[in-house]
């Protein structure tokens, strides 16, 4: 697998707009633990888990927001990669779901935050 | 490496004509510290407040709190790399200013929490709440972006801090401490009998609000490495990151590293205390597996027998610290591991989103998501206008009566992952 490659899945507007040009992007109008349901389907489908899923200290369900990478490739499931998504997803149960209650700068915050996680992710991945 | 840390104890804080400390008593010139906040071109204004424990007050969004220090002796001077030139510092001697610190405090992004209220049940919580503080909000220029925002705040600290420290640069300490570190060799030769024991710190290292900088170096960026224990003292490490604030460590908690201090306190008598091994905690897997990788090989390098190994965050770190602590154990060396736990309000779910057979030895901070009610208090230093969009906080936090229910997240310090903080069982 050639590991540079990568997919970027992301329910988070501001990274689709700073990469769907220039990078894979699958955008998804999901919630952020719909978009870690997405991600678990593609680890079962073969994919390899390339950012943690639980990236920042906003917590699921106070952000709306979160974008992971993921292999472009694929080879037999991981089940390291199986392992942290399920627990992730886990762990979205724990936290009130506050999302539906935030003025639209709070959002573009969370929008930020989240593009900078994927961001540092990002600049690891091209490193290879 | 030899520190002396001299201790100053300060007793009050009081505004003045003129900057300076007089038995005990810290005496600031607005005008002076504001201009030194406002060295820096992207901070519009700034304004300072005093908060002494037992008022009541209620400071937030707090983002650093930092002990005033001055470096007296030895090679270079506080904050590394940050504000003094990037010699390597620990040695020597400094002087701290103890029972008080600088509160830096500004909403750089709309959901930012770090409440530290000064009386109270919330004060019970936050260890912050003991010292006096010298809070400074800072508002940025107009269309200034977050991450533009969050290093000037950052950096007014810091500099505060140092003017405010500098004023006691001709004091006589109080208390005077001496930490001594030994190379490897003298270390073994010293100590023949004792377990050979080090401190595994994991940096906060994610992205905005969640960075944290070593001799002003992005911890994104380094691999794992050693520092000598007595360097942290001098500001080697500052922080970056508020997010969650219950535990994130401030930079009072990195010049007071609880762990390393105890470990001190044990050199020579109980174990040898052979180093500090700092590592990050990004966000990409393949980091991880790198830093995880060499810290275990350094233990190893190290021949330790055992080492405590300290997480900063929640979720993503929680992978970081299994790693660390099962691929340090497979080298033979012992763990324990502090950490704090997301274990939903009731107490009942799963604590970490990570857990492993050889993290056997754990400690914890408290759980995050505890609720407590925080009452009414006089006087807001900040502003609460975003304190329902914090996290722990819900619709009901502001309640009718001026009170409000949040979940232990939002305290500075309450369930910090050094042990810096006020929680404790028996």
């Amino acid at each position: 697998m050639n590991r540079g490659k990568y997919i970027v899945l992301t329910n988070n507007p501001l990274v689709f707009d700073k990469l769907e040009k220039t990078h894979e992007v699958i955008y998804l109008e999901t919630t952020y633990e719909g978009l870690l349901r997405e991600v678990r389907d593609r680890i079962h489908d073969g994919h390899l888990l390339l950012t943690h899923p639980l990236s920042g200290s906003v917590k699921p369900n106070e952000t709306p927001y979160k974008s992971v990478l993921i292999s472009a490739g694929k080879e037999e499931v991981d089940r390291r990669s199986l392992t942290i998504i399920e627990n992730a997803i886990d762990a979205c149960h724990k936290f009130q779901d506050k999302t539906g209650r935030y003025g639209e700068s709070v959002l573009e915050d969370f929008q930020l935050i989240d593009w900078t996680l994927l961001e540092s992710g990002l600049a690891s991945a091209d490193a290879w | 490496m030899r520190l002396e840390m001299g201790h100053i104890y300060i007793k009050d804080i009081q505004f003045a004509s003129e900057s300076k400390i007089e038995d005990g008593i810290l005496y600031v010139s607005e005008e002076a510290v504001k201009a030194v906040a406002l060295e820096d071109e992207k901070i519009k204004s700034v304004s300072f407040d005093i908060a002494k424990p037992g008022e009541s007050v209620r400071i937030t969004p707090v983002k650093d709190v930092i002990e005033p220090r001055v470096k007296v002796e030895g090679r270079g001077g506080i904050f590394p790399g940050v504000i003094s030139k990037v010699d390597t510092v620990g040695e020597g001697k400094t002087y701290a200013l103890k029972g008080m610190a600088v509160v830096t405090a500004g909403k750089i992004v709309g959901f930012q929490e770090g409440i530290i209220d000064m009386t109270g049940p919330g004060a019970d919580y936050t260890p912050f709440s003991k010292t006096l503080n010298l809070v400074m909000v800072c508002e940025p220029i107009d269309n200034i972006k977050q991450h533009e925002y969050e290093k000037a705040v950052r950096f007014a600290g810091f500099r505060v801090a140092t003017y405010i420290g500098e004023l006691a640069r001709d004091l006589t300490p109080d208390e005077t401490k001496v930490y001594e570190t030994c190379t490897i060799k003298e270390g073994m030769e010293k100590y023949p009998d004792l377990p050979r024991v080090a401190y595994v710190q994991m940096l906060q290292s994610q992205g905005l609000l969640h960075d944290t900088y070593v001799y002003g170096v992005d911890a994104k960026k380094i691999v794992p490495t050693i520092l000598s224990p007595t360097e942290i003292m001098d500001g080697a490490i500052v922080s970056g990151n508020c997010v969650s604030a219950c535990d994130k460590n401030p930079t009072y908690v990195h010049l007071n590293n609880p762990v390393v201090h105890d470990l001190f306190e044990q050199h020579g008598k109980t174990l040898n205390f052979v180093c500090q091994i700092i590592t990050n905690e990004n966000v990409y897997l393949a980091d991880k597996q790198r830093s995880s990788d060499w810290t275990a090989k350094l233990c190893k390098m190290l021949d330790l027998d055992g080492v405590i190994v300290s997480q900063e965050g929640f979720g993503n770190p929680d992978t970081d610290l299994i790693m660390n602590c099962k691929k340090i154990e497979a080298e033979g060396v012992k763990t324990v591991i502090i950490t704090d736990e997301y274990a939903g309000r009731d107490g009942k779910s799963q604590s970490l989103a990570d857990a492993d057979q050889a993290a056997d030895a754990v400690v914890t901070g408290g759980n995050a998501n505890q609720v407590v009610i925080l009452p009414k208090l006089d006087k807001v230093i900040g502003t609460l206008d975003y304190v329902t969009k914090i996290a722990g906080a819900s619709e009901e936090t502001l309640r009718e009566d001026g009170s409000l229910e949040v979940e232990l997240q939002v305290l500075t310090g309450a369930t910090n992952e050094t042990g810096f903080n006020k929680l404790s069982a028996r």
